[in-house]
């Protein structure tokens, strides 16, 4: 029974990325808690790990915060274990590099990256929030704006708006790159313009080439295979065709 | 905010707030041999000294009394392979103050596990003692691969 709870207690809580084997022994009160962390030490000594893990090769821990689990955590759990998974991180950064200054193997390095994750997970979730009640209040998601331009060499660009000293029009320097006699209309950019559009040209025309020669081998060995899966895996191959050609004759008589 | 977007002025100037911050900052033996009160500090380049103070007192509740950061070129050195030049990155350090009765000593890690070569020895014995068992089993039948056996 208490190796049940255990994993329930495993399972339920997630995880404080400190390996604490206490938690393994915790009762079935630390479930209520929305997440469970290890008593603060509020000193310098939060930048390592609890001293029994100092000499140990092998530190187990969980996996990271999945986006589910805290999307159902309020907005207060969430900004708390923002800073526990931020200590956390300082912490792991500072054991990495003091067993590098002394060449020794770090163990479970890979808790690094769950950390990370947890962390790039809660970010998501609170956007997710900020983009609903932005888009409640104001109709707006309340993200940075994002602009198609096309960009000084020609392509078309999503650019991020930001803030400037002086507005578009007073910026004299920008402007003229735009201008007729600009940078955008020069020989240069117009020649990098031609060179791409014969790369992506060939590219597709490769793209073209291959898929026939494909479909076309395919028809060789499996002439009975079914049609409309072809069709719908090279949309853009004309089958008939391909039926015709004599690289899809395969070595039998044929069936016309 | 922190090295996020910088938010746009707003009317009124409002103060700049950070709700989840992404600076880091780690702890490192300090070099040279520094007084016992001063401890030194990787972090973020983005941050600046009232950031780290910020970050130490507000979140590790560690007393800040000054703060001094340089910035360290990474080293120039040539790949090992290919022979081209590699540039490794930039560090930011910060040598921060503490109040003048605190200390700070860095511990020794690795105190522990001095006795690791024993048992590094203890286990290339083991080891040596299988493959030799190994070698004897299959004596008479040499050229046969190791993962034939019945």
């Amino acid at each position: 029974m208490n190796k049940l709870t255990n994993i329930l207690l495993r399972n339920t809580i997630a995880l404080c990325h400190r390996s604490q084997n206490a938690l393994l022994g915790a009762s079935v009160v630390a479930a209520k808690k929305d997440f469970h962390t290890t008593h603060a030490a509020q000193d310098l000594m939060e930048f390592f790990d609890s001293k029994k893990n100092w000499s140990e090769n092998n530190i187990r821990v969980g996996r990271a915060w999945k986006l589910d689990e805290l999307r159902i955590k309020s907005n207060t759990d969430l900004h708390k274990l923002w800073y526990v998974l931020l200590k956390e991180r300082n912490m792991l950064y500072t054991m990495e590099h003091e067993c590098k200054e002394k060449v020794r193997l770090f163990p479970n390095p890979e808790r690094i990256d769950k950390v990370q994750e947890s962390m790039n997970n809660i970010e998501t979730v609170v956007k997710e929030r900020n983009v609903a009640y932005y888009k409640l209040e104001t109709g707006e998601t309340g993200e940075r704006p994002v602009e198609d331009v096309v960009s000084l060499i020609g392509l078309p660009e999503k650019y991020e708006k930001k803030e400037y000293a002086i507005p578009q029009f007073m910026n004299t320097r920008w402007v003229r790159t735009y201008l007729e006699n600009g940078y955008i209309n020069s020989i240069a950019v117009k020649k990098f313009l031609r060179l791409y559009k014969e790369k992506q040209h060939n590219e597709e025309r490769k793209a073209r080439n291959r898929d026939f020669n494909h479909v076309q081998h395919l028809l060789k060995r499996f002439p009975d295979m079914d049609m409309e899966k072809l069709k719908a895996e090279y949309p853009n191959v004309d089958i008939e065709k391909a039926k015709r050609s004599k690289k899809a004759r395969g070595h039998f008589f044929p069936k016309y | 905010m922190s090295t996020r977007w910088y938010p746009i002025y707003q009317r009124g100037n409002p103060q700049l707030r950070v709700f989840l911050p992404n600076f880091w900052m780690k702890l490192v033996r300090p070099l040279p041999k520094q007084l016992p009160n001063t401890v030194s500090f990787q972090c973020s380049m983005e941050m600046t000294k009232y950031d780290i103070k910020n970050y130490l007192e507000k979140i590790y509740n560690v007393p800040v009394v000054d703060v001094r950061t340089k910035i360290t070129m990474g080293k120039f050195r040539r790949d090992v392979g290919r022979g081209y030049v590699v540039k490794d990155d930039d560090v930011k350090y910060a040598h921060v103050v503490l109040p003048k009765g605190q200390t700070f000593e860095y511990p020794d890690l690795f105190e522990k596990s001095k006795d690791d070569d024993e048992e590094n020895m203890k286990s290339l014995e083991e080891a040596k003692k299988s493959f030799k068992n190994y070698i004897d089993r299959n004596k008479d039948r040499q050229d046969v691969p190791s993962w034939f056996s019945i």
